[in-house]
């Protein structure tokens, strides 16, 4: 039974997906979406049905170790049953905000198809049937993409080409474990990380952080913001991407690999992490589109994960885990209220909005809720998560730490300013070129960012419920640590405590001071922009010149010139070279048959004495 | 010998019943085409009709007796219904699609005539176990390919085909030398008899350049992208799916089921892989002809097979033969998009492309179905063929190999989706050209539709794959 439900897991939701492609759309325009929210409805009971029980099966399928095995562990169970909820919550959501859009059919099917490939990959229990899962993701990314509105097929490519790189990476790095291990099986050893094991762990942790959307593979976030439509952010970048690639970057690290502090790995995914919350956030602190700042922060909350999970002490993964689902939960809450504001005021540019707070006061709680959990503000989720990994990082480094902390402070920095810029402070009215009068956005969008801003308050009131019922199990031998208390609870390190909230202190006081400056909520740190040496790598960054994407690009048309010019000369071998040498030969034979008798009795006497030569040699060696 | 027929049936039925269609053509157009694609379907029944006996192990021979060691033996092995199959059925597909494409031309009786003793010599080819009359089946293949690559009379192409015909047919004379050095050696033709024969370097190079030049692989690449001057369809059957895999196919016979592999010419052929892979990977990425830009993939994609066959292992000879099909569906389903677009559009020049995924929605779809299959994409069938090459690479301790091919694949990636930007994105130039045939557009979607399903249904081949290489190399796959 359990067997046939984890099956259905993934055929379900790809049934229903290939179903919504070839639905009568005419008659019945709201079929898709219905489709969408009842398959995820059922991939939801299945997670809850399942959720208890352990399993694991395979199949034979192409050989040469390569089963088609999946596993039902603690830890996928619960990020299976993440994956059910928010795809359930956004397809709610999307049946709404999608139902005028032309794509709204094509999106709700690849929605589907996602949710299917995201439930093999954590139930894959073998790494090729993972990478399988793992490319049918990329095929949705780039196919939800491209049903946006803007130019949106570049942006789909650039999606593609980064994630697909960094999928190439992993396939890389899968079949280097294969050949240390001798099995491909996602559950029969770990190996140590010296050589070569390190070099295989760093692949597949690229693969993971790929997915994630870590730094540098993060550029084609904040251009998606703008041209994917938001249920997409909400779902890919938003959550379902963050639950993949940290759930694999666990079970790399745990399952795969005998990850120890020792590592000189276990710095590098540190520094992966601290880059991550730092760059990115500096980056979403100055946007001035609702969106794109949220996308710079789906980006840089990563680094926390990643900085837990790097640390390889029990506490950071610990709090690597917690801080995925929270971050899942708060982000794609935040994208909701981005979808509802875009929906009713007819914009995301900061610029336009102001005071909607008025008009949209369950938008504005959501939004100061999920804010104040991504800011990490008590007693929210956030804040509890955040200090589990800043106690696993001090552990390690303060260096980690202190980079940690300020990414905090530039978070709260840039919320305090894009809730100040939409939802409060007066528009004057040429700046409102959007609708002139909005209202509250529909129920179906208002529910599930509701439900998830309902759930930052559970998860950081309760915190127990989601650390001792699902993460510990879920990571086992992993999280059990000697030298640290319960994780669950009020964080034992006061000091840690007083650090946070000193810096919360300080961004408000930031606030306070840039409003004062400029005189606007969207002005608050405008002072940091025009900061001396920042403002010039700001404008560096806005050319693109830093994007890795372009880099990546200009070294493969270099490359791509000196490869081409290596053809070329070896078609100008057969072109120039071989044609002309046929032509100079003929012509020196041309030369010898000039017509003159003499000329040929000469040849003949010359030809007759060489044959009498060689007869005698031939005759006088055989002698 | 029922089985034996039916060897007999998929060589020479397309083989002497090409002659037929000229005749036929005084009749009608139609009788002629049907017929022509009747003959390739003959080949493919009768391969399809040898697969379940295949599947079991068992192997067929066939032998009619001569003097001078010119017996002709034709064997079905796993390895030689497997290539028989991918022919027939990626050639029978063609020449469906050739129906409304060649419609619009002159020397169709050249053409169908060309194609269809093509596809028969290839047949020969792939069954024969006689290295004379695998010569003579190679030579016809490309006096073949010659006529079809000159099938348009203008200057440069005629010098075109010219160049494809003397690069390959110099490359066999090399390889006759090796074929007679190989008879000096062994006292015989039978590829049989001489199994397990150790060939000095010598020998095998000369084998070598026979088979690279048929190939395309560096250094005898050049060829091919000029050959993308022929129609498409013809462009298809030569570049994707039939004469390219022919050097590879023999490799296979050769280096892996007959010879003892040596271990130096295991690492020139490696290497060569490698730098075909990347140059024309490169050459891929600076091109503008949309057309020599997808044959530029061929020689780079054709890497990656001889890679997989030269690591010598279950697993990379396994991975080679998927890549042969699974490449040559989706390369099939590109050229022949090419097609389409090249024909309606009136240019092949991609700075002259543009926006036409808004008026060839189909095309479109199926060229970046076709697309994500040749990039290695799972679960498209070409992951699967990649997949087990590199993997090959990494588990023989070929690190540096494997790092080699996943640059050229990260190239693949990058050419292929600067191409489909170019010709099917962006603002279009001039008027939007529409698709027209709806059967082109078919055989397109077709292919299309297989790189997946051969992907998700990646069990079937593999087995037959893995029946071939257990006869090849001797080990349970």
């Amino acid at each position: 039974m359990t067997q046939l439900a984890l099956v259905l897991a993934i055929v379900v939701p790809a049934v229903a997906g290939l179903l919504t492609l070839v639905l009568p759309q005419r008659r019945a325009p709201w079929a898709p979406a219905a489709l969408a929210v009842l398959a995820c409805a059922f991939e939801l009971a299945i997670a809850v049905y399942v959720f208890p029980t352990d399993f694991a099966f395979a199949w034979p399928w192409m050989g040469f170790g390569v089963e088609f095995a999946l596993k039902l562990s603690r830890l996928s169970a619960f990020v299976l049953l993440g994956i059910a909820a928010f795809s359930f919550l956004v397809t709610m959501y999307s049946a709404v905000s999608m139902s005028k859009a032309s794509a709204s059919r094509r999106f709700h099917a690849w929605v589907l198809l996602t949710v299917a490939f995201s439930a093999g990959a954590v139930l894959a229990d073998n790494l090729v049937l993972l990478l399988v899962f793992w490319g049918g993701l990329l095929l949705t990314l780039f196919a939800m993409i491209a049903a946006g509105k803007t130019r949106p097929f570049a942006t789909a490519i650039k999606a593609f080409v980064i994630v697909g790189l960094t999928d190439l990476a992993l396939m890389f790095g899968v079949m280097l474990y294969g050949h240390l291990a001798g099995t491909l099986s996602m559950s029969a050893t770990r190996l140590s990380l010296d050589g070569l094991g390190a070099v295989a762990f760093l692949l597949m942790a690229i693969g993971a952080m790929g997915k994630a959307g870590a730094l540098p593979f993060h550029s084609w976030i904040p251009d998606a913001a703008l041209d994917a439509p938001t249920p997409f952010m909400a779902l890919l970048p938003g959550s379902l991407e963050k639950l993949l690639g940290i759930y694999f970057l666990a079970r790399v690290a745990l399952d795969l690999f005998v990850l120890t502090p020792e590592s000189w790995v276990s710095p590098v995914l540190m520094w992966v992490g601290a880059a991550t919350i730092l760059l990115a956030v500096m980056m979403a602190l100055v946007q001035k589109d609702y969106k794109k700042l949220l996308a710079y922060h789906a980006i840089s909350q990563v680094g926390y994960m990643i900085l837990g999970i790097g640390t390889a002490l029990p506490v950071g993964i610990v709090g690597g885990l917690f801080h995925m689902v929270n971050n899942a939960i708060y982000k794609s809450s935040l994208f909701l209220t981005a979808g509802a504001v875009e929906r009713e005021a007819g914009t995301t540019d900061l610029r336009k909005l102001g005071g909607l707070g008025r008009a949209m006061p369950v938008t504005t709680a959501a939004f100061l809720i999920a804010a104040a959990s991504i800011s990490g503000v008590p007693p929210f989720n956030g804040f509890f998560s955040k200090e589990l990994v800043y106690d696993g990082a001090l552990a390690r480094g303060w260096v980690f730490y202190a980079i940690a902390l300020a990414g905090s402070f530039f978070t709260a920095a840039s919320f305090l300013k894009l809730g100040h810029a939409a939802f409060f402070g007066k528009p004057t009215r040429e700046e409102r070129q959007g609708k002139e009068t909005v209202k509250e956005a529909p129920w179906p969008m208002l529910v599930p960012m509701v439900v998830l801003a309902g759930l930052c308050i559970v998860f950081g009131l309760w915190n127990a419920l989601p650390i001792d019922r699902l993460i510990v199990p879920a990571l086992g031998h992993a999280a059990e640590s000697a030298h640290h208390g319960p994780f669950s609870g009020f964080p034992t390190n006061m000091l840690l405590v007083v650090l946070t909230a000193g810096v919360l202190g300080l961004a408000v006081l930031n606030h306070a001071f840039g409003v004062r400056r400029t005189g606007k909520g969207l002005g608050a740190v405008d002072h940091i922009y025009h900061a001396p040496g920042l403002e010039s790598i700001y404008k560096l960054q806005a050319t693109g010149a830093l994007d890795p994407y372009r880099m990546l690009n200009g070294a493969a048309a270099v490359a791509a010139k000196g490869l081409f010019a290596i053809d070329r000369a070896i078609d100008w071998i057969y072109n120039v070279l071989a044609t002309n040498s046929a032509l100079a030969t003929s012509w020196i034979l041309r030369r010898l048959h000039s017509g003159d008798v003499n000329r040929y009795i000469l040849w003949t006497l010359a030809g007759a004495v060489a044959i009498v030569l060689v007869v005698l040699a031939v005759v006088g060696g055989a002698r | 010998m029922g089985d034996a027929v039916l060897m007999l049936i998929a060589v020479f039925a397309p083989l002497a019943g090409a002659f037929l269609l000229p005749l036929l053509s005084a009749l009608s157009r139609t009788v002629r085409n049907l017929t022509a694609l009747a003959l390739v379907g003959a080949s493919l029944v009768a391969a399809l009709a040898l697969l379940p006996g295949a599947l079991r192990g068992d192997v067929v021979t066939f032998n009619l007796a001569a003097p001078l060691g010119l017996s002709l033996a034709f064997t079905a092995d796993a390895l030689a219904v497997f290539m028989a199959i991918v022919s027939s059925l990626v050639g029978a597909i063609i020449m469906l699609f050739s129906f409304d494409y060649i419609s619009h031309y002159e020397n169709q009786n050249e053409y169908y005539v060309m194609a269809t003793v093509f596809l028969g010599a290839m047949m020969g080819l792939v069954f024969s176990t006689n290295l004379v009359h695998l010569f003579v089946f190679w030579e016809i293949t490309g006096i073949a390919s010659w006529r079809l690559i000159g099938f348009y009379r203008g200057k440069s192409d005629v010098l075109k085909a010219d160049k494809a015909f003397l690069v390959t047919a110099a490359g066999a004379l090399v390889m006759l030398i090796g074929i007679l050095a190989v008879y000096g050696l062994t006292g015989t033709f039978d590829l049989a008899t001489m199994k397990g024969t150790a060939l000095p370097l010598g020998v095998s190079v000369l084998l070598l350049a026979g088979l690279l030049s048929k190939s395309a692989t560096l250094p005898f690449q050049t060829w091919l992208p000029d050959a993308g001057v022929a129609p498409s369809p013809v462009t298809a059957l030569l570049h994707a799916a039939v004469l390219v895999k022919i050097g590879v196919y023999v490799f296979a016979r050769l280096f892996l089921a007959t010879f003892a592999f040596d271990e130096a010419l295991r690492l020139l052929v490696a290497s060569l892989a490698g730098a075909s892979a990347l140059v024309s990977a490169g050459a891929a990425l600076v091109e503008t002809d949309f057309k020599r830009i997808v044959a530029y993939s061929t020689v780079s994609q054709i890497g990656f097979i001889f890679l997989g066959l030269a690591m010598g292992n279950p697993l990379g000879a396994a991975g080679a033969l998927l890549y042969i099909l699974m490449h040559g569906l989706a390369k099939a389903g590109l050229f022949l998009s090419a097609g389409i677009v090249e024909q309606n559009a009136g240019t092949k020049d991609i700075t002259k492309l543009g926006g036409l995924i808004r008026s060839m929605p189909w095309t479109a779809g199926a060229f970046l179905l076709c697309a994500f299959s040749v990039m290695g994409i799972p679960p498209f069938g070409g992951f699967f063929g990649k997949y087990m090459v590199l993997s090959a690479a990494v588990s023989g301790g070929e690190m540096v190999f494997g790092a080699v091919f996943l640059c050229g694949a990260l190239l693949t990636i990058l050419y292929l989706f600067r191409l489909f930007a170019k010709v099917f994105l962006g603002e279009a130039h001039g008027v939007l050209a529409p698709e027209k045939s709806r059967l082109m557009v078919a055989c397109v979607v077709l292919l299309a539709v297989l790189s997946l399903v051969g992907g998700l249904a990646v069990g079937w081949p593999s087995e037959l794959a893995r029946v071939a290489i257990s006869q090849m190399l001797g080990v349970a796959g």
